[in-house]
């Protein structure tokens, strides 16, 4: 019995030594909780889907590597938009081909967005406003839209307009014909094949245990540095920090800003921080009925100078915005165009107002940490901030739903929340101007009550499609911001990653959170 | 009784006791005030009345209930347990490809349980009311008392990322090789492609998953142990095998401990039940792929046909534990041959 035991041991543990011998691959090993059902770019719309998508396909237009400051080519080389912005017509890359080695046409341009549309996935609303999709020649593809959109191309860089094979698609089951929410059945063939251009291909897809890509041979564009990238699925986050900790993955994507916090004497793991893409902000409501003295232009001003906008930097890292339109998107104003604390220029402007010896008023705001960031912390030091100008705040927590339906329906006078994108293009921040879904319904900033200037601006930049003269445009939004309106925002928190020293290349992006194919390990 | 009409016996008290499972849990399935419409349908198409319907047609969920259940008590005895709505794959599949998992996990644990569980019980027994009785019956209130979440992550902390001892979470690492799939057991699997490698790594998972259970499952068994044996030490027959003067190892465990086993071989059987049913928390806590995370996933997504599977299976997964039980007994137990 002791010989058998013996012998076992020797089993497991011995042979192991003459075994496999030092890979010369070179392998990625990602701990991510996957959160997908779908990795068919029509039909999955999760973080997992995104992640694996953004080097399996690639879209006719991208964002930079780092952030959403620009509109940049990647299948399509070049693009005009019509006077009236509707029609989109995109000159394709010729160099560009399938991975399987097909080359790209104006056709599976076509294909790709007829089938999304009509496929009806979860991410098939972002088609909807398409009218039609013609191909000229085979490199030329014209989009016509139903209404003007001038975020239609900040869409397509958004992983559900990735561009896939058409012949490989149909030969598999796929359509894009109007009833193709019936009549497609490519969707199990796409969880198990990428047909992309993008620099990697998928080789396998096993839900809730792991997703391997390896390097697509036939990529047009440079080559990435590994070979093979494994995505683990690791599901809860303090199993994927101590995963990371004994080098069992490369990457963890899901960690929680405390585990990240006790990471920093280890010095095989770096902790990667970048501004992320959330803006937190103070809301003073413009009916006077509601938000009393913050209602009062004056007063709203006053309070942008009396933040300590370098404090909530310290307690949370990050940067402080210019405006609700978070930096790193196009036209941004960065942190030098930010608010400086004054306390005299608060002091004045208080006084002009009339409330020489400050006021007193109630902060609503929910209980809640989002990404690391405590907002009752953050109330505190407003509370704390004002104190020094007269301004007594009384704090009012509540609930998150019980605070969330106050706020989305307007009943908040003074009020702390924040503000994350829908979608990455300076658009979204029209909700925060007057009648917008932020600034009318919750703000009481109305076109009763606001000035025309900013309300002509509002109108021009909903419509204009040509890249400079919105640039133009969300520029004299923020000017505008900067000096009225019922906001002051004050904060936009880091994001934090950890991953293994010698992993070098992250980059995080606030639409695709992490590109794969940028990273490479010290040598 | 022979064994075979002893079995059949058995086997035929199941057939009612599974029809009345499926009942159960399919009137619970059914009471959720939840429409899996909501849970599985992209936003685009719930507007769309003809594709809710055809959503619905295609599920059964336009059927009234009561054909909605005959139906499936009909796809069931043709061996169809139906598809998931969650993964669109056939249920069926689904378990084969999550069971293995679970089963692999379930039985490492209840190895190592019963030989730490059997031992400690043996040992408070001999030893009745002396230091190491104490010892060892505290050890075991703080097997059943800590929660296996802790456990499981101090563990993984502690022996895998300090001290290396053990491979960390999941059942393969990323970079090791899969075996060829044959049973989906990986050591065996691995054992039988010859990948040493494989096999080295995939038992150094088990290893550590195995003992957070098995610490749970060691206290009761210890305990229960413990009791039988007490009980049994003290009767006669022990005097009379001491008086034939015996050697006190031979009568602990050929006339002691096998007269003690059938209240633990009950509770052993049910521990395996409840770990094969699933360990969400520690199956979680290790990225393992079994079977308690699919069944988290399905409730979670109201995956109405997926729900109902792993119900029945886990329902048949403590009648064959019991039968196996009852068969022990009858090994053990000399008197149930005889009626």
């Amino acid at each position: 019995m002791r010989r058998f035991l013996l012998l076992i041991v020797i089993l497991l543990f011995g042979v192991g030594v003459f075994g496999l011998s030092a890979q010369e691959e070179r392998v990625l090993v990602v701990g991510h909780a996957e959160s997908t059902d779908s990795l068919d770019p029509a039909h999955g719309y999760t973080q997992t889907t995104g992640i694996i998508n953004r080097v399996t396909y690639e879209t006719l237009v991208t964002f930079p590597d780092a952030d959403a400051s620009a509109i940049v080519p990647q299948l399509a080389a070049d693009w005009t938009v019509s006077e009236d912005g509707l029609s989109y017509t995109f000159n394709l890359n010729t160099a560009a081909t399938f991975a399987n080695g097909d080359p790209l046409t104006a056709d599976d341009v076509v294909f790709t967005f007829n089938r999304l549309k009509y496929v009806q996935g979860t991410p098939s609303f972002l088609a909807a406003n398409i009218a039609s999709v013609t191909a000229d020649d085979a490199d030329t593809v014209t989009v016509v839209l139903a209404t003007p959109d001038p975020a239609f191309l900040a869409n397509l860089a958004a992983n559900p307009f990735a561009i896939t094979n058409d012949a490989q698609v149909t030969e598999n089951g796929g359509s894009a014909a109007e009833d193709a929410v019936t009549t497609d059945t490519a969707e199990a063939f796409l969880n198990g094949t990428s047909a992309g251009t993008g620099p990697y291909v998928l080789e396998s897809w096993e839900p809730q245990v792991e997703t391997v890509l390896v390097r697509n041979a036939n990529y047009w564009g440079e080559a990435p540095y590994f070979d093979r990238i494994i995505i683990t699925n690791i599901p809860e986050a303090a199993t994927q920090k101590v995963a990371l900790e004994s080098g069992e993955i490369d990457i963890a994507l899901d960690l929680t800003s405390d585990q990240l916090s006790t990471m920093g004497d280890n010095a095989d793991v770096t902790v990667a921080t970048t501004p992320g893409n959330i803006v937190h902000f103070l809301l003073m409501n413009n009916d006077p009925e509601l938000g009393g003295p913050v209602s009062d232009p004056l007063v709203q001003l006053a309070i942008r100078y009396a933040l300590d906008y370098e404090g909530y930097k310290a307690l949370w890292g990050g940067i402080t915005p210019a405006s609700p339109l978070a930096i790193g998107q196009l036209s941004a104003y960065g942190e030098d165009q930010a608010f400086v604390r004054d306390l005299d220029q608060a002091r004045a402007l208080l006084a002009e107002a009339g409330y020489a010896d400050g006021f007193e008023i109630t902060l609503s705001y929910p209980i809640f940490t989002f990404q690391g960031v405590n907002m009752e912390t953050n109330a505190q030091k407003i509370q704390a901030d004002l104190a020094e100008v007269g301004i007594i705040v009384t704090l009012n927590p509540g609930e998150l739903q019980v605070s969330l339906e106050e706020y989305r329906t307007g009943q908040q006078g003074f009020a702390y929340w924040f503000w994350g994108p829908d979608f990455l293009d300076p658009i979204d921040v029209l909700s925060f101007l007057p009648s917008g879904k932020v600034g009318g319904e919750r703000a009481n900033w109305t076109d009763e009550n606001a000035d025309q200037a900013i309300i002509d601006l509002r109108d021009q930049a909903a419509v204009e499609s040509d890249p400079e003269a919105r640039v133009a445009l969300f520029q004299q939004i923020q000017d505008y911001l900067r000096e009225s309106g019922p906001w002051a925002a004050f904060l936009q928190p880091n994001v934090q990653t950890a991953f293994r020293s010698d992993l070098q290349g992250y980059t995080w992006h606030p639409q695709w959170l992490i590109n794969l194919a940028l990273l490479s390990r010290v040598e | 009784m022979p064994i075979y009409l002893f079995i059949l016996r058995r086997v035929l008290v199941t057939i009612p006791l599974l029809l009345g499972i499926t009942l159960v849990s399919f009137l619970i399935a059914n009471a959720i005030p939840a429409d899996p419409i909501n849970a599985n349908l992209p936003q685009s198409q719930l507007n769309n009345e003809e594709l809710v319907a055809a959503f619905r047609a295609e599920w059964g969920l336009d059927k009234p209930p009561v054909e909605q259940y005959f139906t499936y008590l009909n796809n069931l005895l043709h061996g169809n347990l139906g598809r998931s709505i969650k993964t669109r794959q056939p249920i069926a599949e689904d378990i084969a490809r999550f069971l293995p998992a679970t089963i692999e996990l379930a039985t490492v644990a209840t190895v190592f349980g019963v030989t730490i569980g059997v031992t400690f019980g043996i040992v408070s027994a001999v030893w009745h009311k002396r230091p190491i009785d104490y010892a060892v019956r505290v050890l075991g209130l703080v097997g059943v008392s800590i929660p296996v979440f802790v456990l499981a992550l101090i563990g993984l902390t502690v022996f895998h990322a300090q001290l290396g001892w053990v491979a960390g979470p999941g059942r393969l690492g990323a970079r090791t090789p899969d075996p060829p799939l044959v049973t989906g057991l990986l050591v065996i699997d691995s054992l039988i492609s010859g990948q040493w490698n494989t096999l080295r790594d995939a038992v150094s998972r088990l290893i550590l998953p195995g003992m957070v259970l098995a610490l749970y499952i060691a206290g009761l068994i210890s305990r229960i142990t413990r009791s039988s044996m007490l009980e049994v030490l003290g009767l006669d027959y022990m005097r009379t095998a001491r008086s034939k003067g015996l050697r006190e190892r031979w009568i602990i465990l050929r006339h002691g401990l096998s007269n003690a086993m059938i209240p633990v071989v009950t509770v052993i059987g049910l521990s395996y039940g409840s770990l094969l049913a699933g360990a969400v928390l520690t199956e979680s806590i290790f990225a393992w792929p079994g079977i308690g995370r699919y069944m988290f996933r399905a409730s979670t997504s109201q995956d109405f046909p997926a729900i109902m599977g792993v119900s029945l299976l886990i329902a048949l997964i403590y009648v064959v534990v019991n039968l196996i039980v009852d068969i022990l007994y009858y090994f053990l137990d000399p008197r149930i041959r005889a009626t």
